[in-house]
């Protein structure tokens, strides 16, 4: 699905990310893990092409998409929910999700607010109320709801359980999980690392710009040396 | 009593031609946050192309409205034009180089509308039934004028319901808030930025033909609407549709009641609305939450000129004391000219580039400072030098009164506030005409004795110029500078440190005042005259374009930009009819070629090469 090589991102003059690279398979979800600052986000923003890397490949769906357009990256099919939610605080509920309306992808149940709403309840009793007006969870689950209405075949989710209350971050993994069923590929970037253990398949650890290690969830669960070393605050 | 009314339904008619065009200006800076000088342009040019259609269609009501229509829809295909070939270039670059461009492309328009159509102005020649009327009371009401005044709200509604009811709409909101976050669920954005370019320029023809029975296509539309214009927005709030009707209706209506109460302000009217509204609300009548200002790069730190920009500074220093010796009187008066330039945009980077103040109206205090020196010597007979010392202290007492109310707005709103005290300061120097003398202005202020001498006037403005642009240079490296670029990058955190922000902006916004004044004084003496166009909008643009075209951040900026752009004036004024259309077409590929400006770009490259 997802295959990173040699990833370099710079702001300005500061050199983020550091030769990052991964692989991805369809239906994984995989969760980069990390300390704040740590470049988790400077990846997701250089695959969505919101930041143009400098340097290395983003293969999408075996097809090169590094240096595209961020329109263009997300009608080939990767979703992108970022850390600030950046909800359109004036539009209705149904008009952020009529924002990111795409048509269906062939072979798959499209999205739709009837769907979205099962998958996200509160979400449906609010509809028309302003995005400016939700609560921190509400807004969260609606980013996740808006990505999901242009039937992505992989999402980013930047940090989905910041600053949100445990019974909310419960629903959160519920809702990853779902994506999972419904067959959606996900890269997830968290530092919550109860949370990644909860809803990941497999883990790369980043730190200073680098994957200083990967590999199966269970096997990082496993490993004492490597948490204490990268994780731990 | 029904003079009244008919007085107010004239206002309310006035408010909505002008509403039409102002709706198109905030729909285009709401989404793309370009501020767009060519706007009124784009109205002057709706205006020309309903002349032409209407007076070859059949001259009935159903004629009228399809010439209309047709003027719009040609105009927005336009507007989709120039977002294309122009605007779509530089949606990264600073928003004063955006304006620039498309100051830019107002030259351009001017010339190729005189080409096409003339310069005479050109009437529509009124059917019977536009003439007929409607009584009311005692009074007669054009009928035309009622057309007009449901215009403004069937247009509200109609883009209400685009906005609110249509995918368009929704997207158009969404991308006011955060273009960035629009583009990654997939919408083009380049799509989105043409169509809505299209519906503003759309708005502005549509406006531009539907004023033209009640006056004429000529060529001063342009910047007579595009400060209408903006009044409207600023006044209603930047990309609030309803406020910018409610703003055009409070204008009108206030316009059209001063002539009938005080007509000597009616000039002054708009601007003192716009300088109330935006002291007591600075956000505008209806204008809510700000969008989330989008990331940019710090400004690049002012540094010291190398050796090699220093010693190459020396020489032309040296040139220019020698200057006398070698040219003749005419390259003299240029050279002059060019000194005085300089001075007047050194002061203007003063306050933009380090103090972070954007102004339109930098006029006013050159304006001042020369009116300033020419009443000291014609109503006062103070002898020049004294006279002199007056013009910056006129200028720069006038700028510490006024900013105390413009240092509290920040970007677009605080350009628009010191057009506004300009247009004011405008309005009394030709309004007021027993002490300016009005339009004739104040005549013979030759300098006389010694300094009426051409070498002798030379050499006081060489040493005049160059030591005010040092002291301006030397403050910025006093603590004073760096305190004031402090206030200029983060507010919150230099306050934080206990620097006294509004103060450190209000000092560098009088400073600046009396430098221009100074400039103006300068001007009034080499000129031997002053008259309100020392402080006419086109004054004041002048000093925009040479700031940034020698770029904002760069202490050279200034000087390059000043010699640049009186060269290439005078140049131009010498070889060609069309200086407009050149010196535009030179505006827009500098700016395309260089968004950094002229001493920026040379900058960089400088400093590539030695790394």
């Amino acid at each position: 699905m997802l295959k990173v090589e040699g990833l370099h991102s710079y702001y300005g003059r500061a050199h983020v990310l550091q030769a990052v690279g991964f692989t991805l398979g369809t239906g994984e979800v995989m969760v980069l893990l990390g300390r704040n600052g740590a470049g988790k986000s400077t990846v997701m923003k250089s695959l969505i092409g919101l930041l143009r890397p400098r340097g290395g490949r983003i293969l999408f769906r075996s097809t090169d998409v590094t240096g595209w357009e961020p329109h263009r990256i997300a009608r080939h099919g990767m979703g992108y929910v970022p850390e600030e939610r950046r909800i359109f605080a004036d539009l209705t509920v149904a008009e952020n999700l009529a924002v990111g309306r795409r048509p269906p992808r062939p072979g798959l149940p499209a999205w739709t607010e009837e769907r979205l709403f099962a998958l996200f309840p509160n979400l449906g009793r609010m509809r028309s109320r302003a995005g400016g007006r939700m609560s921190g969870g509400e807004q969260q689950m609606l980013t996740i709801a808006r990505t999901l209405m242009g039937n992505p075949l992989l999402v980013l989710l930047d940090e989905p359980s910041e600053g949100l209350s445990p019974l909310i971050v419960e629903q959160m993994a519920h809702a990853v999980r779902a994506l999972k069923g419904a067959g959606v590929t996900v890269l997830l970037a968290e530092q919550n690392f109860h949370f990644a253990a909860h809803v990941a398949d497999r883990a790369a650890v980043i730190e200073s710009g680098r994957i200083v290690w990967s590999g199966t969830m269970a096997a990082l669960l496993a490993d004492e040396a490597v948490r204490a070393a990268h994780l731990q605050v | 009593m029904t003079v009244l009314v008919v007085q107010l339904l004239t206002g309310i008619a006035g408010a909505s031609a002008l509403f039409l065009v102002a709706a198109g200006l905030t729909v285009i800076f709401g989404v793309t946050r370009v501020v767009n000088f060519s706007h009124g342009s784009l109205t002057m040019l709706g205006a020309y192309v309903a002349w032409s259609v209407v007076t070859r269609l059949p001259h009935t009501p159903a004629g009228f409205a399809l010439g209309v229509i047709l003027a719009a829809l040609a105009l927005a295909v336009l507007g989709a034009g120039l977002e294309v070939v122009l605007l779509r270039r530089l949606y990264r670059a600073p928003e004063l180089l955006q304006l620039l461009a498309t100051f830019g492309v107002v030259l351009i328009v001017q010339d190729t509308t005189q080409a096409i159509w003339g310069a005479e102005d050109l009437p529509l020649a009124r059917p019977h039934w536009m003439r007929s009327f409607v009584a009311i009371g005692t009074e007669r009401f054009p009928f035309y004028d009622l057309v007009l005044i449901a215009a403004g709200p069937l247009v509200l509604g109609a883009l209400w319901l685009l906005l609110h009811r249509t995918r368009f709409g929704t997207l158009v909101r969404a991308a006011t808030q955060d273009r960035d976050m629009v583009a990654a669920l997939g919408v083009d954005q380049r799509v989105l930025f043409t169509a809505v370019f299209a519906l503003g320029a759309g708005l502005a023809g549509l406006g531009g033909a539907l004023a033209l029975p009640d006056g004429s296509a000529n060529l001063q539309i342009d910047l007579s609407v595009i400060t209408d214009a903006f009044v409207v927005v600023v006044v209603g709030g930047l990309g609030s549709l309803p406020g910018a009707y409610l703003a055009s209706l409070l204008i009108g209506v206030l316009q059209a009641l001063g002539i009938l109460l005080i007509p000597k302000l009616t000039l002054v009217i708009a601007f003192a609305v716009m300088a109330a509204v935006l002291v007591l609300r600075p956000q505008g009548l209806l204008g809510g939450t700000a969008s989330t200002p989008r990331e940019s790069a710090a400004p690049p730190l002012v540094r010291p000129a190398a050796p090699v920009l220093r010693a190459a500074g020396l020489a032309l220093l040296a040139a220019l004391i020698a200057a006398p010796l070698v040219v003749g009187p005419f390259a003299l008066t240029v050279l002059g000219e060019a000194l005085t330039a300089l001075l007047f945009a050194a002061s203007l980077h003063f306050m933009m580039g380090p103090g972070g103040m954007p102004s339109f109206g930098h006029a006013a205090w050159f304006g001042l400072g020369a009116y300033g020196a020419a009443l000291a010597v014609h109503a006062l007979a103070w002898p020049l030098p004294a006279a002199l010392v007056a013009a910056p202290l006129v200028a720069g007492a006038a700028a510490l009164a006024f900013g105390g109310f413009v240092v509290r707005l920040s970007g677009v709103y605080l350009a628009m506030l010191t057009l506004a005290f300009a247009q004011i300061v405008w309005a009394v120097a030709l309004q007021w005409s027993d002490l300016t003398g009005g339009d004739d202005g104040i005549l013979g202020l030759w300098p006389r004795g010694i300094l009426a001498r051409p070498h002798a006037f030379y050499w006081l403005t060489l040493g005049v110029a160059v030591a005010a642009t040092l002291l301006l240079r030397r403050a910025l490296y006093a603590p004073f500078g760096y305190a004031l670029r402090g206030a200029r990058d983060s507010t919150l955190r230099a306050e934080a440190i206990g620097l006294p922000t509004a103060r450190l902006r209000l000092v560098a916004f009088a400073i600046a005042g009396a430098a221009a004044g100074l400039s103006g004084g300068l001007s009034a003496f080499a000129k031997g005259s002053v008259f309100p166009t020392y402080v006419a909008i086109g004054r004041s643009v002048d000093a925009l374009l040479m700031v940034l075209l020698g770029g904002v951040q760069t202490m050279t900026g200034p000087i390059v930009g000043a010699l640049a752009y009186t060269g290439l004036y005078d140049t131009l004024l010498l070889v060609t009819s069309a200086w407009r259309l050149v010196l535009g077409l030179a505006v827009v590929a500098l700016v395309l070629a260089f968004p950094q400006g002229i001493a920026g770009a040379a900058q960089r490259l400088w400093r590539g090469r030695m790394a």
